[in-house]
């Protein structure tokens, strides 16, 4: 008979708050003497990291031998089996800790830290130099990083696992370390950035990466700081033994609790840690303490030295003997058990008993709560999470189920997940297994973290029959199957022949395909399989795997690596990716001699043509030099002549200018084709002497160089340099029509109207003079455009007069052409009466 | 402690409502202000990466697509403390941060690299955190090059992936003004890939395309990308989206119609990019124009970089008192009727608002009771923004008029309209030639030549060479490499005839069979008595001329409109599918015609494939009954009977003959406004159909000739004489 829940139970603030206290696991004579130890828990119920306490090693053989550099980190599960044992042969470590996905963090007093996994394999990543030289003093870890202080008392932050830059904190200004600090994590702050928390002096420093900020608290210095899982409280130990509550922004004081006024213990305190965010655990050796919102405490007695691991809902306490949780009651839990309950749960549970005993009570129960029944089964299936035992949570589900029945609508999905999901963490907390994981932290961290849990543990069977159990996509459990069976699947067991490897590699590579097929691992990338494979030196597999794999983007780097050139370039065009083409593209160039580099290119014809074009557009920015040695390896003259033009289009300097024209002028005519281009650029050349010339001859007043053909003419007209135009305008066959427009507007912008009349009479006009007229009533000039209207078609003169605003003369114009219907238009449209009256007058005179 | 300026709840709160309103219009269309919301929390999101007040420096070309989905006050919010633009000087910052948001090209990388912004902080010891947030995403071209320059290791990169932006209720944009010349002049395809992932969020928050077609080589390249992608996509059962907004998408490359583009646009929104030039919706205009009595006035909200004039600005003293106005529907309903009217009605149109207004304020005398005057003085409001835009519109009307009337605009108009009847092709070639002579604007001459060599399949080699090197004479032989850029494949729109000897094969397929066209889908509308006329067809937008572009578009989604005029039609005799549709909608003619389910080109086959470019049409993979077709194969110019049997499932078509579904049209490589307009007029004439215009940006045939020519946009006349 297991007990009943409440038999786990201690009251506190006269009863009204319950904390339980759970064994989970039995651990007697598995786990080594913890005081000896540095111990690191990791949240969620997972596993223990140990490390020998050198500092005590070095007290009890003082005077002999020197601290040992290699030390050993054992990793122990919550049930106290050994999982793993790393060696460590790198500096002194000076804090180790866990990562959300369970992984250790070991960082050393060079800023050195590594990432390992529960297989033991790692990534080593460092601080930098900085820390390298001035040596780290202390670390904290957190989930997703860690901010470590170094030889100069600054403090340095860790984003993620991925080897991060990392970045320097705001510089506290310390003298001397810190009597303690903590961290909180950036998920749990206002500015959602890392704030550190420093005790100095008496008063707290709260550091992050913009500024300092000293909290001006007289109450220190404290020995022990612990942040709450939310980050909302903050636990103060100072060295007077007052253990002191306070909200995070120092604002509101929570709670003050003197840990000398506890009667039996002795010694030092060993934790101050959080049980859920609102309690404080306390802890010497052989007593935890917990310290709820009022000062009133509980005591748990121990048979040593314990290890206290903040959970979110709670606290895990691993004492010699036993691995223990403790939290709060939750809510549904009390409102079922507490005795002399009469919440709807109660009486429903009350009820489904009393049918289960064949009791006529558990109608009547059933109709006193009928309001408010679907919220006692919700409770009921609450509740059932939060219990331990199989068989309270079958009958707290039992008892939903009851309810459930006489209820005519119930959408029943949270009855099954709350199964299903029971079924799961009741398969995990399994001793073997060994993951103690609530109900709350399971739903807080989801299924799939917990799948990926298992699978690094090489649970690869549980973890799947899980996922399919739990309609999760099975692909990261299959992945990590995949690299462990390539791991350990030796190239060759019998026989040493090639022929021997390569069967081995296809059975191996078979193998995986199928098994994904099988098992419906659609979007497993295959990339990283074939990676680990090419990491383990088995070429030929990673190869053969790799053919296997969807995304270019994930293929790519790899066959980089395998030294797959062609192959990679040609997935990378493939992919449509641009930036990928130009991560082969780069990545080739640095490696390959220049010509083979070309070469490769050039041999991929059109497949590699989009390459060989992005290739053109980042050289054009980056890397002349080689632009200019690819066109001219593949012969593009045309390309060449438009690089040297586009070079010479920028360039300042008039003499290099008209030599890189020349030589553009060069490569046109290399090609029959381009003839027309190369007389043009021809021109161009020529033009540029002809203007280094012109402004010579001005003395440099006037700017020439540069300008167009039609702007240089014009420039001359301008500075009355008009000769010079018309040498111009032979040197450069510009047709008659072009240049008088362009004589005409020059005349015009400068007024010289007596040289435009003049230029007007030297011979008729090869673009008419009507563009005359409009051109100058365009610019205003109206008296002179009506010098050139009787130049004009005859028909057209009555309107352009009148465009010139020049009335008297389109009515004359009239009445010698006889028009009387225009006339009348005229009399019409005329804007006075002065006006009027005269073409009146004009009209009379008209037959 | 520190509490550094972080999106605090009540400003969240703020914005909520007006989230809500959105979703609760009756609106059944994607809504696609979702997309800015999307962009702008993105951007907030990586703004509030970095902790604390930081100085801004931002990309200039970036500035006017951010100013679509933030504004200044916002960045404020979020802790910029000042800004600047990325250009070469000396940068002083104040605050510890300095963020770089620009896209990943290399010239912006090099500009503060090469002003040594961040060496020099390093050497005079200034601690100084970079961060470099990309656009869209982050690139190992970047990385190389900082690291060449020896400092990758002091920025921080991350990116803000800004897709689509809303420029209207039916219209998203990627606006990247450079697109159509990196895919089409320089082969850099990354344009098409950032198209891709963009379609791929619209389908996300949409639903898939159901359907795929397409027209171009590049079309079937995004098509190819898309088709990848998408296969990627979660399949999502959860019902409470609504999940099949879309029932295709169109995805025309830019190539396969030159035309339209070189064409002056002639619709009221379409001649104001002609001739003033809209960048990302914004128009800059003299201040008479926008507010003519008094003071700026309720001006709606100026753009992004008027307003912060950011630091450094020196180069940004306001000209000739110029402001920036934001031309929007939604701001402005008056704009929404007058956008895409042909610009000969919109006199018209702004005369008819003028009385209805007047009317409007005269009611205050009919006012009587204290409640009617409470009611007019209600409305007051509504009449005062009307009188205003239609002030703005009138004025901007009158501004639009005389550039309408100069010789070289309707020179080159008739020019268009001759060329496109191949009316003696010979005589409009000389007409370009004076044009040159008389030293027209640069771009407009081009555009003529290009348009000329397209129509008619090229310009015989002598002239051709004779008018370029008059070209090249009046406007500077730097545009060399602009001529060889239009002849070269794959753009190839300005060639000889005949072509160069030996001919490679893309030049030869390149030919563009525009006589032939012209009568397959009914381009020119001959018969053209009135305005009114012409608007009963997509021709209205060139008054008279139809966008080949849009007719493809037609080609799916209204076939009718393509054949004949379907306006005629349906006062004259039902067409098919009216007549499929039953008798209800014949008897009233009110009543809109059903729209007829995506099939495809069917029916169009021939003219799909005379043109130049690959022709798709697909099912994608992720939505092929496994038991069907063979999922991953991608159908393209053949149309094989498992496509159209699945099409012609009569249970399919009945469903998707009851809701409004959403055609998706892509123009990878920009689109006009004038074709905006066109499809905004097919969309009208039928029901059951709504049309989301997607581009890579709006173009017109300045910017694309400008872009090539490598001139900075809209300098206009200052090259020629």
């Amino acid at each position: 008979m297991v007990d009943h829940p409440t038999a786990s139970w201690d009251a506190m603030q006269d009863g009204k708050v319950f904390y339980r206290r759970q064994q989970v696991y039995n651990v007697s004579n598995k786990l080594p003497r913890l005081d000896d130890f540095i111990v690191a828990g990791c949240k969620y119920g997972g596993p223990l990291a140990l490390m020998r306490d050198t500092s005590k090693m070095v007290v009890i053989a003082r005077g002999t031998a020197p601290v040992l550099s290699r030390s050993q980190i054992q990793l122990y599960s919550p049930a106290g089996e050994s999982l793993l044992i790393l060696s460590w042969d790198q500096g002194k470590v000076i804090k180790f800790g866990w990562t959300s996905d369970e992984r250790l963090v070991l960082l050393n007093e060079e800023g050195v830290y590594r990432v390992y996994d529960l297989q033991g394999d790692y990534q080593q990543y460092t601080l930098g130099g900085e820390a390298t030289e001035l040596g780290v003093i202390d670390a904290h870890i957190y989930d997703n990083g860690l901010v470590a202080m170094i030889g100069n008392l600054t403090l340095l932050e860790v984003k993620g696992w991925e080897g991060g830059k990392p970045l320097a904190l705001a510089n506290p200004g310390l003298h001397e370390p810190p009597s303690s600090w903590t961290i909180i994590p950036p998920d749990f702050t206002i500015s959602r950035h890392v704030e550190v928390l420093l005790s100095v002096d008496s008063t707290i420093y709260v550091v992050d990466n913009l500024e300092n900020i000293d909290q001006r608290i007289s109450r220190g210095p404290f020995t022990h700081l612990a942040a709450s899982p939310n980050g909302k409280s903050l636990a103060l130990l100072s060295y007077t033994g007052l253990l002191w509550v306070v909200s995070t922004d120092f604002q509101r004081s929570l709670a003050e609790f003197n840990t000398k006024e506890v009667l039996g213990v002795g010694g030092p305190i060993r934790q101050v840690q959080w049980c859920a965010n609102d309690a404080v655990i306390v802890s010497w050796d052989g007593l935890v303490l917990l310290v709820g919102p009022f000062g009133d405490t509980l005591q748990y007695f121990y048979s040593g030295s314990t290890i206290v691991v903040t959970e979110l809902d709670g606290v895990r306490v691993i004492g010699p003997d036993v691995c223990d949780f403790i939290q709060k009651v939750p809510a549904s839990t009390l409102s079922i058990f507490r005795p002399g309950s009469t919440s709807p749960s109660a009486t429903l549970y009350d009820a489904w008993e009393n049918f289960s005993k064949r009791s006529p009570k558990a109608d009547e129960s059933i109709r006193s709560i009928r309001p408010d029944l679907a919220t006692a089964v919700d409770e009921c299936i609450d509740a059932a999470g939060q219990e331990w035992e199989p068989k309270w949570q079958r009958r707290l589900l039992n008892a939903a189920k009851f309810g459930r029945s006489f209820l005519d609508l119930y959408n029943p999905s949270d009855f099954v997940s709350m199964g299903q999901a029971l079924k799961v963490l009741n398969a995990v907390r399994a001793w073997d297994i060994g993951i103690p994981i609530t109900y709350s932290q399971y739903n807080y961290t989801s299924s799939l973290h917990l799948v990926n849990r298992l699978t690094s543990r090489n649970l690869h069977l549980l973890a799947l029959r899980i996922s399919t159990y739990l309609s999760l996509k099975p692909d990261a459990v299959l992945k990590h199957w995949a690299c462990v069976k390539i791991a350990r699947s030796k190239p060759s067991t019998a026989g040493t022949g090639r022929d021997v490897e390569l069967q081995g590699d296809d059975e191996v590579c078979r193998s995986i395909v199928e098994k994904f097929s099988r098992l419906g691992g659609g979007s497993v990338s295959y990339a990283d399989i074939a990676k680990k494979a090419w990491e383990v030196g088995r070429l030929d597999l990673a190869t053969k795997l790799l053919d296997h794999e969807q995304h270019a983007s994930d293929q790519v780097p790899l066959l980089l690596n395998m030294k797959e050139d062609r192959l990679a370039l040609i997935k990378a065009v493939d992919s449509g990716y641009t930036d990928l083409v130009y991560h082969v593209l780069l990545h080739l160039h640095k490696r390959l001699p220049l010509g083979n580099f070309f070469r490769l290119l050039e041999d991929g014809g059109e497949r590699l043509a989009p390459a060989t074009r992005l290739l053109q557009v980042y050289a054009r920015e980056q890397n002349r030099e080689m632009l200019r040695d690819f066109y001219y390896s593949d012969d593009r003259r045309v390309e060449s002549a438009t690089l040297l033009l586009e070079e010479a289009a920028n360039m300042t300097d008039q003499n290099a200018k008209i030599t890189a024209i020349k030589a553009a002028q060069k490569f046109f005519s290399e090609d029959k084709d381009r003839a027309f281009e190369a007389k043009m650029v021809d021109e161009n050349a020529r033009l540029l002497v002809l203007q280094q010339q012109l402004e010579k001859d001005a003395e440099g007043r006037i700017n020439f160089f540069g300008l167009s053909v039609n702007e240089t003419i014009r420039t001359c007209l301008i500075n009355g340099m008009s000769k010079k135009a018309d040498n111009a305008k032979d040197a450069f066959k510009v047709p008659d029509k072009r240049f008088w427009y362009i004589k005409l507007y020059a005349l015009t912008s400068i007024r010289d109207f007596e040289g435009l009349d003049a230029f007007a009479r030297s011979r008729r006009s090869p673009i008419g003079y009507e563009v005359f007229v409009r051109h100058l009533i365009e610019r205003g000039h109206l008296k002179e455009a009506a010098t050139f209207v009787p130049r004009c078609d005859s028909h057209k003169r009555v309107d352009l007069y009148v465009d010139c605003g020049d009335w008297r003369a389109a009515g004359k114009e009239c009445k010698e052409r006889g028009d009387k219907a225009k006339m009348e238009q005229l009399r019409k449209n005329c804007p006075n009466s002065l006006v009027a009256r005269e073409l009146d007058q004009l009209a009379a005179g008209m037959k | 402690m520190a509490a550094p300026p972080t999106a605090s709840s009540s400003k969240d709160e703020q914005r909520i409502p007006h989230l809500s309103r959105l979703e609760q219009d009756e609106e059944p269309g994607p809504d696609v202000s979702v997309l800015k919301e999307i962009g702008r929390k993105a951007l907030i999101d990586s703004l509030n990466s970095v902790n604390g007040a930081k100085t801004l420096v931002l990309d200039n070309s970036i500035a006017g697509p951010l100013g679509l989905v933030t504004d200044v006050s916002l960045l404020k919010y979020h802790g910029v403390d000042k800004m600047f633009w990325l250009e070469s000087g000396p940068l002083t910052s104040t605050t510890t941060n300095v963020v770089y948001l620009c896209r990943p090209l290399i010239r912006n990388i090099k500009i503060p690299l090469r002003a040594d912004q961040i060496k020099r902080h390093a050497k005079e010891s200034q601690k100084h955190i970079y961060t470099l947030i990309l656009i869209p995403r982050v690139s190992t071209l970047v990385n190389r090059i900082l690291e060449e320059e020896g400092v990758l290791g002091e920025i921080n990169i991350s990116s803000y992936n800004l897709q689509f932006i809303p420029l209207a209720e039916d219209v998203v944009s990627l606006e990247n003004d450079n697109a159509f010349k990196e895919i089409w002049v320089d082969g850099d395809e990354t344009s098409i890939y950032d198209s891709a992932q963009a379609l791929v969020t619209l389908q996300k928050l949409f639903g898939p395309f159901p359907r795929v077609l397409g027209k171009g080589n590049f079309a079937l390249r995004l098509s190819q990308l898309l088709d990848k992608e998408s296969a990627l996509l979660p399949t999502s059962n959860d019902p409470s989206i609504a999940f099949d907004k879309f029932d295709s998408l169109i995805i025309l490359d830019r190539r396969i119609d030159m035309i339209t583009p070189l064409l002056t646009q002639l619709t009221y929104e379409g001649l104001v990019d002609e001739l003033v030039g809209i960048k990302n919706s914004y128009v800059e205009l003299p201040q008479s124009v926008l507010a003519p009595q008094t003071g700026p006035g309720a001006q709606p909200t100026a753009g992004l970089s008027t307003s912060t004039a950011p630091g450094s600005a020196a180069g940004l003293i306001n000209r000739d008192k110029k402001k920036k106005h934001n031309l929007s529907a939604s701001a402005d309903p008056l704009f929404e009727e007058l956008r895409d009217l042909n610009f000969s009605a919109v006199g018209k149109k702004l005369n008819k608002v003028a009385h209805r207004l007047d009317e409007d304020y005269k009611r205050r005398h009919q006012a009587e009771t204290v409640a009617q005057l409470k009611d007019f003085v209600g409305k007051l409001g509504g009449l005062q923004n009307e009188h205003q835009s239609l002030g703005l519109h009138t004025r901007l009307s009158e501004m639009l008029v005389p550039l309408t009337r100069t010789t070289e605009f309707n020179r080159s108009l008739e020019i268009q309209q001759n060329l496109l009847a191949s009316y003696d092709v010979a005589n409009q070639i000389t007409s370009i030639e004076d044009m040159i002579a008389q030293g027209a604007d640069m771009q407009v001459i081009v555009r003529l030549l290009c348009l000329a060599s397209i129509t008619s399949g090229g310009i015989k080699t002598k002239i051709l060479e004779r008018i370029k090197r008059d070209f090249l004479q009046t406007y500077g032989y730097n545009l060399i490499p602009l001529l060889l850029s239009l002849a070269a494949p794959p753009l190839c729109i300005l060639q000889p005839n005949p072509l160069h000897s030996p001919t490679p094969y893309e030049f030869a397929a390149s030919k563009y069979p525009f006589a032939s066209l012209r009568k397959s889908l009914r381009l020119l509308i001959d018969d053209i008595d009135n305005v009114d006329d012409l608007e009963n067809d997509i021709s209205y937008v060139y008054s008279g001329y139809a966008p080949i572009s849009i007719r493809l578009v037609q080609c799916v989604a209204q076939k009718g409109g393509v054949l004949s005029n379907p306006a005629l039609n349906r006062a004259n005799i039902p067409t098919e599918g009216e007549r499929a549709d039953g008798a209800a909608d014949t008897r009233n003619e009110s009543v809109k015609v059903q729209a007829h389910p995506v099939v495809g080109w069917k029916g169009f086959e021939d003219v799909l494939a005379s043109i130049p470019g690959e022709t798709v049409d697909f099912v994608p993979k992720g939505l092929v009954p496994a038991n069907m077709v063979n999922p991953g194969s991608i159908v393209r110019s053949t149309y094989p009977e498992r496509v159209l049997f699945w099409w012609a499932d009569p249970g399919i078509l009945a469903s998707s003959r009851e809701q409004t579904k959403t055609t998706t049209i892509f123009f990878l490589g920009g689109c006009t406004y004038t074709e905006i307009a066109a499809i905004r007029w097919v969309a009208k004439q039928n029901r059951g159909r709504r049309f989301l215009i997607a581009t890579t940006g709006i173009i017109s045939g300045r910017s694309v000739v400008e872009r090539i020519a490598g001139v900075s946009p809209g300098s206009g006349r200052d090259a020629s004489i």
